[in-house]
Parts: structure tokens; C-alpha cells; sequence
């Protein structure tokens, strides 16, 4: 059996192409303007990666913001369902999963890829994504590299805000205080890190007994990844590709 | 599940509401405003006059609060606020019957309400009761009565009506029956599954103290007798059984409800202002004891967030979640309502005592959230399915 998980996100759209739950084929798009049209691309790309007809695909699945619009997929799952069946399928002992994307990010509670508990950020952006690369943006940095400045910080600034924006002037303002980059840089991380750490707390899972899955596009931040591990106390497993647990998810996905 | 013909006639019955209001006030008989089910409209039908619940719902008018309040606080009181104040030069709809009431009685609840108050009392004349926030003492009672009292005379000179035990009584027993009613209609959405739409359900308990009690009492005995013999496809039964619990929703807003809905759940009870408190204790018919004191001990122990501590609401959840066989609690918090916000972290660890999910939500008036919520709501029921 073949199957297509498609993750509409807000930033990228991920697609997963299985053949008996073994993964031939995956692509990261950016989403732009058009949620149907990059989950067409992203659809027609893992086909045409993999040796396989669109005729022999069995099921589509979507998930992600855009996933009710999916006209492709015969049902849609929501993000927790898929990051949990994704998590939890490449590492099959853990009990937490910690994902954090373009918007949002959440913390999932599991047992054998089912969902327990979990918790979503609220409206705002803090602690996601787009508050790196707003802040990035303040430093005059690329988004990338902001993760490599942590590991140069002797010093983590202290950032205070919590809101994107203001953020953003408290970042100015350290600057004008003449304080290094990298510290400012490390300070962010160390801001954002603390908020998701406060939110896994809350669902209690700093204290499962398994380890834990750091997926999501914000996951290959080196820097993020560290300061995330140091404010919970526990080694955070990421997979290879951390931005398609979600589509891998919903390819696994049977109804 | 079919359109019910009681939703058909709910559809009809504003205006004639609004017609009837206007009609009494031009008959001389006094229109009081309320706010919460703390304010017993037993004394209020006792002195001859009517009643109407002004808690707003809409989003529409908030902006028109914000000339008098702050930005942030609770939805509930700035849209109720702002239909009031709203003289319609703005071009932005209020419900007409706010400008109908002759007097609002209010209620010491949370701070938000409290302080509006103070401003609403610039547009029309507002009372407002003392609620003790320890109600389990014997003091906080009697403080509870003497408060009661003052309603009373209170509402005697302004309808230059008297009011006397025998009337009270009367109008004790004519709201026990609409609670007996709710009882009845509540009871029918125990069944494995419900007969009614828990947005059906929605609108009717918004029509409670909006409507004459007669009207109300109407509109229950006619969804009872239509419900009674529905028996809904089998299929449905697969549908993840939901109550809310937290906050009201008020007059204009399904919002929530209708997301979780939408996505394949069910609401089978309603733990809120507009939900199980205002109808799930009955005041004491005993003849031979004051009406008063009976009033007073069953409004005191209406299980509301301001109230600490707050055991009862806290047992009440549980129960209810029980009694209702439900398979999993939405929490629902306005934005910046502390009490309800704040007593979620107590909900839950009794839910997940008695192993009940529950799933917590904070959002306003607006539309803006309505995918992240859908978002939560949809995983929460495949989580509970």
C-alpha cells in the first residue's frame, strides 16, 4: 500500500511518500501564497522522486493550517494526531514530543504514538518560529546562524519580553547599550527556550519516564536544541529531517 | 440531527420580546436590567416589575465600550457595556432591549463587572448587591440575607409595589418549575445520543432570563415534548460525548460550541452561567420558613469562580462530567477573566483524578482564532474518540 502525507504548514508544506510504511520519498516547499497550489507541488514532487504511478497511491492524508483545503486528501488528521504518529513511529519508545514551527509550537504527551495530554501556544508568536526570525532580523543576522552565536555567548543577555515585537526594540536597545551579539543572540534563544520549557512542564513532561522528540522546523537550530535540553534537564532526541514528522504522520494515518 | 421546530419559534421571539418590554413600560410597569444569576428575579416578578438579561455576547459593540474601559479585560463586560452606551450613531447594530430597562440590578462578582458598574451607573440608575466571596459560614448568610433585604425595600420603592411572602412564594414556586423544566431537558441529553444539538441548547438557556417566565416555560415543555421522541441515527453515537465548563456564554455567542460541533463532537451539558448554575439547585417552597432565608441559601451557593474556596464547583464538574457520561471537558475561559482562568489549573487536576480529559481554551469575541481553536478542539476529539 502506498501513502501520501501532506503537512500544509504556515511557513512550508512537508510532503511523505510511504510503500508499506517504509518512506521512499519527502519534500520541504515553501508555502507561499497559495496553501492548495504548494500542496499540489509538494504532492506531484514525492511521486515523481519515487519510482511509483499516481495511480497506485492508496490514500492521501493532510494535516498542518491548511489541511481542510487539501482537495487531494480523502480526510485530514490535526497536527497533534500527526506529529505524535510521525514521533513516534521514528523513535518508538518516547513519551513526549516537543514541536515547535512557523506559528505555533506545542507539547504532546504520549504512549505508543497516542496522545495524552497536550498543550498549544495561545494567538501570539512568542516563543515560536517567527519570533526568530523577527528577532534575527533585529540583529542584523541570518536566521541560521543564530543558533551558532549561542554556543559563542559567555553571557546571555536578558530578554524580558515575551511579545514578538517588543522583542524586536529590546533587541535595538541592547545594541545601543553595546552589547555583544552573540549575548543578545543567546539571550533570544534563551527566551524562546524558556517558554516552550514552561509549557512541557505544565503537561508534566519533564517527568515521563522516556525520552523525549524535539521535531519541527525550529529542531535543526543547534542552539535552540541545547538551550532547550539545559532548561528542561533531559537530552532531546531529533530526527534527521525534524520538519516532516507531521506529514510522515498523516501518511501513516489509517482510518 | 433534523431543525427542530422550537428552534424555528426561538427565531420569532425576540422581537416580539422587545414589542412586549416596550408595551409593559408604556403600562407603567418597571423594566429592570440584570447581569448574573446572582440577582434572584424571584424579587424582581414579586414587585411587579419584569426583567432582562443585558449580558452582551457580540463582538460588534466592544469597540464602542472601549471609550469608557480598558482594553484589557473581559469581553463579556466591554460588549455589554458597549450596547449599552451604544445611541446608534456609529452604525453598529446593538439588540434593542438594552436601552429598554428602567433600572439595572447588579452583583458585586468579579472585579471587572464591579467596577463597570461604577461607569454604567453614569447611563442608568445602578444597584448593585454584596456577595460574601466565603459562602459556606453561617455570617456570610445572614450578611447574604440583610443584602437581600435591601433589594428588597430597594425594589419596593422603585415600584412602589409591595412585596409580600405570600407573592414571593408564588414566584418561588413559578421558577422552580422552569428549573424542574431545565431539569427534564437536561436529562434527555444523558441518552447515548443526545437528541439535541448542545448549540441548540445554547440558544434556549440565553433565552432564560431574557424572556417572561411564562414564554420560557413555553419554549422548554414545547423542545421536551419535540425531543422526547426522537430517536437519533445510530450512527451518531460514535460522536465523542463534550461538556463545557468555565465561563457564560452569553446572548450572540455560539463561537466555541459551534467550532466543536462543526468537528464532530457533542455537547452534552454545559457546566456555566448559561449551563447547569443557573438552574441546578431549587429554592426551598417550605411555607413555614421566611422566602427570604430560602432565596438566600440557594443563590448563596451558586458554584461562580469569585466564590473562594471554591470546593463545590470544583466537586460540581466532576459530577456532572460523571452523571452526564461524558468522554471528555472543555474548559472555556473569556480572555481576562481571571477567576474561571485561574481555578482551570484545580478543574483539572480533579478531572484527571477521576480520569476525565480535559482540554482548556481562552478566547474573545472575535473571529481571529477560530482555526487555532478548531485546531486544539480537533485534536482534543481524536485524542477522546
Amino acid at each position: 500500500m502506498i501513502t501520501v502525507g501532506i503537512d500544509s504548514g504556515s511557513s512550508t508544506t512537508k510532503a511523505v511518500l510511504l510503500e508499506d510504511s517504509k518512506q521512499l520519498a519527502y519534500t520541504i516547499i515553501p508555502t507561499e501564497f497559495d496553501f492548495v497550489k504548494a500542496s499540489e507541488k509538494a504532492y506531484f514532487d514525492v511521486i515523481s522522486q519515487s519510482d511509483v504511478q499516481e495511480g497506485d497511491i492508496g490514500h492521501v492524508y493532510s494535516t498542518g493550517y491548511g489541511r481542510k483545503n487539501i482537495g487531494l486528501a480523502e480526510r485530514s488528521i490535526s497536527e497533534i494526531t500527526a506529529h505524535a504518529l510521525g514521533t513516534s513511529y521514528l523513535f518508538p519508545e518516547i513519551k513526549g514530543i516537543i514541536d515547535i514551527g512557523g506559528q505555533d509550537n506545542k507539547v504532546i504527551s504520549v504512549e505508543h504514538g497516542k496522545v495524552l495530554d497536550f498543550l498549544m501556544n495561545d494567538k501570539c508568536a512568542a516563543g515560536t518560529g517567527k519570533f526568530l526570525e523577527y528577532t534575527a532580523r533585529a540583529l542584523n543576522i541570518d536566521i541560521n546562524d543564530l543558533g551558532d552565536l549561542w554556543f559563542m555567548s559567555k553571557e546571555p543577555a536578558l530578554i524580558t519580553s515575551m511579545c514578538t515585537v517588543f522583542a524586536e526594540s529590546e533587541v535595538i536597545s541592547l545594541r545601543t547599550q553595546g552589547i555583544l551579539k552573540e549575548d543578545i543572540a543567546a539571550g533570544l534563544i534563551k527566551s524562546i527556550a524558556n517558554k516552550v520549557a514552561i509549557m512541557a512542564k505544565r503537561i508534566n513532561l519533564h517527568n515521563s519516564h522516556g525520552p523525549i522528540a524535539f521535531v519541527g522546523g525550529v529542531a535543526k537550530n543547534r542552539g535552540i536544541h541545547a538551550a532547550l535540553e539545559q532548561e528542561i534537564s533531559t537530552t532531546l532526541l531529533v530526527p534527521p529531517e525534524p520538519q516532516i514528522t507531521g506529514a510522515l504522520g498523516a501518511a501513516l494515518y489509517e482510518s | 440531527m433534523p431543525e427542530l421546530k422550537t428552534m424555528e419559534y426561538l427565531k420569532k421571539i425576540y422581537k416580539k420580546r422587545v414589542n412586549e418590554l416596550q408595551e409593559l413600560r408604556n403600562n407603567g410597569v418597571k423594566v429592570i436590567g440584570t447581569f448574573c444569576i446572582f440577582v434572584p428575579d424571584e424579587l424582581i416578578f414579586a414587585a411587579g416589575a419584569d426583567r432582562t438579561i443585558l449580558c452582551g455576547g457580540k463582538n460588534e459593540t466592544i469597540p464602542l465600550a472601549e471609550q469608557y474601559l480598558p482594553r484589557n479585560i473581559c469581553p463579556l463586560i466591554k460588549s455589554s457595556l458597549g450596547s449599552i452606551v451604544n445611541d446608534g450613531c456609529s452604525g453598529i447594530d446593538s439588540c434593542a432591549h438594552f436601552g429598554l430597562v428602567d433600572m439595572i440590578i447588579a452583583e458585586n462578582t468579579c472585579d471587572g463587572k464591579k467596577k463597570m458598574y461604577e461607569i454604567l451607573d453614569d447611563f442608568i440608575p445602578t444597584y448593585v448587591i454584596d456577595l460574601p466571596q466565603r459562602p459556606d459560614t453561617d455570617i456570610a448568610l445572614q450578611y447574604f440575607l440583610q443584602e437581600l433585604e435591601s433589594l428588597k425595600t430597594e425594589l419596593e420603592l422603585f415600584t412602589g409595589n409591595e412585596i409580600t411572602s405570600t407573592k414571593l412564594l408564588d414566584r418561588i414556586k413559578e421558577s422552580n418549575e422552569i428549573r424542574k423544566l431545565l431539569h427534564q431537558l437536561y436529562c434527555e441529553r444523558k441518552r447515548d445520543p443526545s437528541p439535541i444539538s448542545g448549540v441548540d441548547v445554547l440558544k434556549i438557556m440565553q433565552k432564560q432570563f431574557f424572556l417572561s417566565p411564562t414564554e420560557f416555560k413555553h419554549i422548554l415543555k414545547m423542545v421536551i415534548e419535540e425531543i422526547e421522541h426522537i430517536q437519533p441515527e445510530q450512527e451518531s453515537n460514535t460522536k465523542p460525548r463534550v461538556m463545557i465548563a468555565g465561563c457564560p456564554l452569553s446572548g450572540g455567542n455560539t463561537k466555541v460550541p459551534k467550532i466543536i460541533e462543526e468537528r464532530g463532537g457533542v455537547i452534552v451539558c454545559e457546566e456555566s452561567c448559561t449551563g447547569t448554575r443557573s438552574f441546578w439547585d431549587l429554592v426551598d417552597e417550605d411555607e413555614n420558613k421566611d422566602p427570604m432565608l430560602s432565596l438566600s441559601q440557594r443563590y448563596i451557593n451558586i458554584p461562580c469562580s469569585c466564590m473562594s474556596p471554591n470546593k463545590k464547583r470544583l466537586e460540581s464538574v466532576v459530577d456532572l462530567a460523571q452523571e452526564f457520561n461524558v468522554d471528555g471537558v472543555i474548559y472555556y475561559t473569556l480572555q481576562f477573566c481571571h477567576g474561571y482562568n485561574i481555578e482551570a489549573y484545580n478543574v483539572q487536576k480533579e478531572l484527571k483524578k477521576a480520569g476525565i480529559p480535559m482540554l482548556s481554551i481562552e478566547t474573545d469575541y472575535s473571529d481571529s482564532d477560530i482555526e487555532q481553536l478548531g485546531v486544539r478542539i480537533d485534536a482534543f476529539l481524536e485524542m477522546i474518540s
